[in-house]
């Protein structure tokens, strides 16, 4: 029960920072899960971000698989609910109160501002995760086809994440 | 709200969404696409100019999908429609996600399974990769992002400082050009 509420907290706390688009979430919940409270291994997250993947909704699903991992359907349960109550919330104030809203220039330009450091987040993201998890030419092959496909070709992330998983099963 | 608006029922809404939960792969803006059809092209519930503010609105907090979502479920039957309309959303790929990840941490030690995820793990680092780049090309306009990118970067990277305090010092960094250059034009 205890960790249920910890779980709950934390995800409202990420749910209330979640600005930037659904990839600065990875380096916020590697930060949180990995290195602060231990729910997951280095692997595992990046396990979970190829799940997360393979479904149609926001890289946000994230947080369901980290929920489930502690505390079962209920702590996922728990975690997306809370990951996405402050946006949801925020959305319904906005819809409310629509036509005296339409003036939010400095709110818009201060996002779209702070937009290069997420940029800088995500490829800080992309540089401590691989440089964490990656040994081996094999691997480094495999990054490297993947780059080139997401990069020049207009494959969806689902095909690319299944089609390497099989490639993985049948090469290792 | 306009009188058509007022007879779309709550199932019909909560259905609408699930749908769009289903079968909106490919993420972000393909899901925008998606909705815009459905509900501003097919069903017209909602205008195109409507729609449009709503998606900008939702550029400020969370995944827009989800508030463009949230939004047009809200300008067809106000707060439960919001809600009804963002769980209709979400359900399915909660639903399917909870089933991979029960299925992952129970079977995690099957060597086959192992196996497979050796092959995604560099494929997921490659598309972190490719996100910052494409991101990056389209984000960062002047010598001022370039410098901000480049601290948010050596910030997460050496200082290993928290990924929330980084956003933080970034969005005060943010606000001080806007109010600079407001004052200043």
């Amino acid at each position: 029960m205890a960790a249920l509420f910890i779980l709950a907290w934390v995800y409202l706390r990420i749910g209330l920072i979640f600005v930037g688009g659904g990839y600065v979430l990875i380096p916020l919940l590697n930060h949180i899960m990995v290195e602060q409270y231990h729910w997951l291994t280095l692997r595992q997250f990046l396990d979970g971000v190829a799940i997360s993947q393979l479904t149609p909704g926001p890289l946000a699903i994230l947080a369901t698989f980290t929920g489930v991992r502690v505390g079962g359907f209920t702590g996922g349960l728990v975690a997306t609910v809370f990951i996405f109550l402050p946006c949801v919330t925020l959305m319904l104030v906005i819809g409310r109160n629509y036509h005296r809203l339409k003036n939010v220039d400095t709110i818009k330009k201060t996002l779209d501002g702070l937009l290069p450091a997420v940029v800088g987040m995500v490829g800080a993201a992309a540089w401590s995760l691989g440089a964490a998890s990656l040994d081996g030419v094999k691997e480094f092959i495999v990054l490297g086809i993947g780059f080139a496909i997401f990069k020049w070709t207009k494959m969806s992330p689902m095909v690319v994440i299944l089609g390497a998983g099989v490639v993985g099963w049948l090469l290792n | 709200m306009d009188k058509s608006a007022q007879r779309v029922s709550l199932a019909e809404i909560f259905k609408t969404f699930f749908m769009i939960g289903l079968t909106g792969f490919g993420g972000g803006m393909a899901i925008v696409a998606l909705v815009e059809r459905v509900c501003v092209r097919e069903k017209q519930w909602i205008t195109a100019e409507e729609f449009l503010h709503g998606l900008a609105f939702g550029q400020i907090l969370g995944p827009f999908s989800l508030n463009v979502c949230t939004f047009t479920g809200h300008h067809l039957r106000g707060i439960r429609g919001g809600i009804l309309a963002a769980a209709g959303f979400i359900m399915p790929s909660f639903l399917l996600v909870s089933l991979l990840s029960w299925l992952y941490f129970t079977y995690n030690k099957l060597p086959q399974l192992q196996a497979a995820l050796k092959g995604t793990n560099p494929v997921v680092i490659a598309l972190i990769v490719v996100v910052a780049i494409d991101m990056g090309k389209k984000q960062i306009k002047n010598a001022n992002g370039v410098v901000m990118a480049l601290a948010a970067f050596g910030a997460a990277v050496f200082l290993k400082l928290n990924a929330a305090w980084i956003l933080l010092a970034a969005a005060g960094w943010s606000l001080a050009v806007t109010i600079y250059r407001r004052e200043s034009t």
